[in-house]
């Protein structure tokens, strides 16, 4: 029996009970519907944390800070004794950072807080200070424009939440505009420390401010997820011209305390290294000079066997649905069988084999499995882009900058059908077994 | 004629266990049929006379004996041989038509094509043929619901001789017809046996149609056969 009068007989059989073929389909449908809205959900996560800071080389990043300092990222205090020296995170570290095998660059985490003055608009942000290198890579998401040209430029890029909150929208129209950094910076002419009440008398804070022009070169999408990203600012500047603007750069009263007046110290360090094997060098260093080191590799372990459990789970809800509708498949087909058990007799009076019939019915569960693989992707595309427009619509109040929360890479578009087909072949198997062994001497006789 | 038998059975038996009970339905029965030869099988209902049909046209295997058609031993086949002896070497028409409702009559005729892979255009041709040589031409587009019952039963006709087969089996084809369409059907078979020197076993309760039709009959009588007589 040729495979096309195989499809040609399953379809037109199916088409005789167009009812119960389309409740049966429909079940595998929203099975399939189902089973990928959960995985491309837990793809979706995975994509948003693992892949994307691989494709950003999060993964050749690592930050290197004082010990004794609150880790940023953990919130516990990282590790050490208060008893023993304090090593100093300073220019000259740097330099070592930098000279170790696999380091690319490093470069300190300098934050200030700034006025920015723009189009009559005042806003305060934190400004960071980056190298252009490191500016030009793929951590910095352009939408508009393009990076600093050097480190000596008097650009700088700006993200785009920043300039939603000036209330504008399009980011093409600022590129190349002037913008005013307004920075503080202490005044030590202001500040009689003989005589702290005078402070207090003239009614002025031993400050003053310095107004610092700058071109926007580019602007930047702000980060959905901020974390261990070297990127924590709405601002950057590159870090030659940063060099020659005196600031306090520091970014809490801690950190005022914690520098012991010590100007060039750092609070933190990132480093971007050529590979992760690099990353294990500059811990080995950060912890011989006494200093605390985070690498995001350390945590992937322990990431990746959480999402394998997150998706073995999400999998496994989704699986309920299409053991059900496999159930319908075979329910579906035992009654064709019964229905049909003269019909299955008068073709192997006639000359059928065995294994026409087995065709035959299993050409009828394969397609009900393309049907439902198909509709049931359909369907999973559609309710996930639904999810996700409502998610985004009610995160975006609280500023969220929007995130597809659900991913389908190619091998689900495409597994999902070939999964639902063979899911529909191995209810199948059981009736077309059973139609195989259909006794046509007892189907002669039935009514 | 008689030289070389085309069917030849040997002692055959067939049982039929249900539980505990054994119900012996073929005992011992040794036929020899010649090619080109109109057989009668007559015999009251229970007599055994659809089992024998059914073991000769591979539908079922016997459970003692032989039996062999043009050389071959039939009662040896597996499942897989079976089939295509059904498909090539005999064809069948029952009382009850057993042809599909669903489909039209060419597409009924068509079948057994279907199963050897024959492609489409190929095999309704070849049935508007045969079902032109039934006298069935004007209703070939027809479903078997818009048929007579003698319009259906040459449909069956059509069906069972489309692959050209040695032998045809025709199991009570008028017991659901008024006389004179069963005339006409049982002249159609006499004529293709005339013509294509096909050999035919005609099962009836009536012997008058036997008498008329079958150059030899056999009586069937509790699984055993009883005489065997000739016409004339």
């Amino acid at each position: 029996m040729r495979v096309v009068d195989s499809l040609e007989q399953a379809l037109s059989n199916l088409w005789k009970k167009k009812l119960r073929t389309f409740l049966t389909t429909f079940g595998v449908v929203i099975g399939i519907g189902a089973l990928v809205s959960m995985i491309s959900f837990g793809q979706g996560v995975q994509y948003n944390v693992t892949d994307r800071f691989q494709k950003l080389d999060l993964f050749n990043y690592i930050t290197v800070f004082p010990a004794g300092m609150q880790s940023p990222f953990s919130g516990e205090r990282a590790g050490s004794s208060a008893e023993s020296p304090r090593s100093v995170l300073d220019d000259d570290s740097l330099k070592e950072i930098t000279a170790l095998e696999g380091v690319e660059s490093a470069f300190p985490e300098v934050r200030f807080p700034a006025r920015i003055q723009f189009r009559e608009k005042t806003r305060f942000s934190l400004v960071q200070v980056m190298p252009a290198a490191v500016a030009a890579t793929e951590l910095v998401k352009l939408r508009a424009g393009a990076s600093f040209a050097d480190d000596y430029s008097l650009s700088l890029i700006i993200s785009d939440s920043l300039l939603t909150e000036m209330g504008i929208t399009d980011p093409d129209s600022v590129i190349g505009e002037e913008i005013t950094l307004l920075t503080l910076m202490l005044d030590l002419s202001r500040l009689n420390l003989s005589d702290m009440s005078s402070l207090f008398q003239n009614g002025k804070l031993p400050f003053s401010e310095q107004s610092h022009r700058f071109t926007i070169a580019g602007v930047a999408e702000r980060m959905g997820f901020g974390g261990p990203t070297p990127l924590r600012s709405d601002v950057y500047i590159p870090s030659g011209t940063a060099a020659d603007i005196p600031t306090i750069s520091l970014t809490s009263i801690w950190d005022f305390f914690r520098s012991s007046g010590s100007a060039d110290e750092y609070s933190m360090v990132n480093v971007k290294v050529d590979s992760p094997r690099a990353v294990d060098r500059v811990k080995a260093f950060a912890e011989e000079k006494g200093f605390q080191s985070f690498a995001l590799i350390d945590q992937l372990e322990e990431i990746r066997t959480g999402f394998v459990f997150m998706d073995m789970f999400l999998a496994a809800v989704g699986m309920i649905a299409l053991v059900v509708a496999s159930l319908g498949i075979v329910n579906t087909m035992v009654m064709a069988i019964l229905e049909r058990t003269r019909e299955i007799g008068i073709m192997k009076a006639v000359g059928a084999g065995d294994g026409d019939i087995r065709k035959i019915f299993l050409f009828e569960a394969g397609l009900i499995g393309l049907a439902g693989g198909v509709f049931g992707l359909c369907l999973g595309w559609i309710v996930t882009t639904a999810i996700n427009w409502i998610i985004n619509g009610i995160l975006a109040r609280q500023g969220i900058p929007f995130v597809d929360y659900f991913y389908f890479p190619r091998w689900l578009n495409m597994g999902s059908i070939v999964f639902s087909i063979l899911v529909s072949l191995i209810a199948g198997l059981y009736p077309m077994q059973r139609a195989a062994r259909v006794d046509p001497v007892v189907a002669l006789r039935h009514d | 004629m008689f030289s070389s038998p085309l069917i030849e059975t040997n002692d055959l038996g067939k049982v039929y266990s249900t539980g505990r009970i054994q119900v012996k339905a073929l005992d011992g029965i040794n036929l020899s049929v010649p090619k080109g030869a109109f057989l009668g099988i007559a015999g009251p209902s229970g007599s055994g006379k659809s089992t024998l049909m059914n073991l000769l046209g591979g539908l079922d295997t016997p459970t003692s004996g032989s039996i062999q058609v043009a050389g071959r031993m039939v009662s040896s086949l597996n499942h897989k041989e079976l089939a295509l002896y059904r498909r090539f070497q005999v064809g069948m028409i029952f009382q009850s038509f057993n042809i599909i409702p669903a489909y039209t009559a060419k597409e009924n005729v068509a079948l057994p094509l279907l199963f050897s892979g024959v492609p489409k255009r190929e095999r309704l041709r070849r049935a508007e043929a045969v079902l032109s040589l039934v006298g069935l031409e004007e209703r070939k587009d027809h479903r078997p619901s818009e048929l007579s019952g003698g319009e259906q039963q040459r449909v069956a006709v059509a069906r069972a001789l489309i692959n050209s087969p040695d032998i045809l089996l025709a199991d009570e084809p008028t017991g659901n017809l008024d006389s004179r369409t069963s005339q006409g059907i049982l002249n159609l078979l006499q004529e293709m046996n005339r013509t294509q020197n096909l050999t035919v076993l005609l099962i009836s309760h009536e012997g008058y149609l036997l008498k008329k039709y079958a150059d030899d009959i056999i009586y069937l009588h509790d699984g055993r056969v009883r005489e065997s007589e000739a016409v004339e």
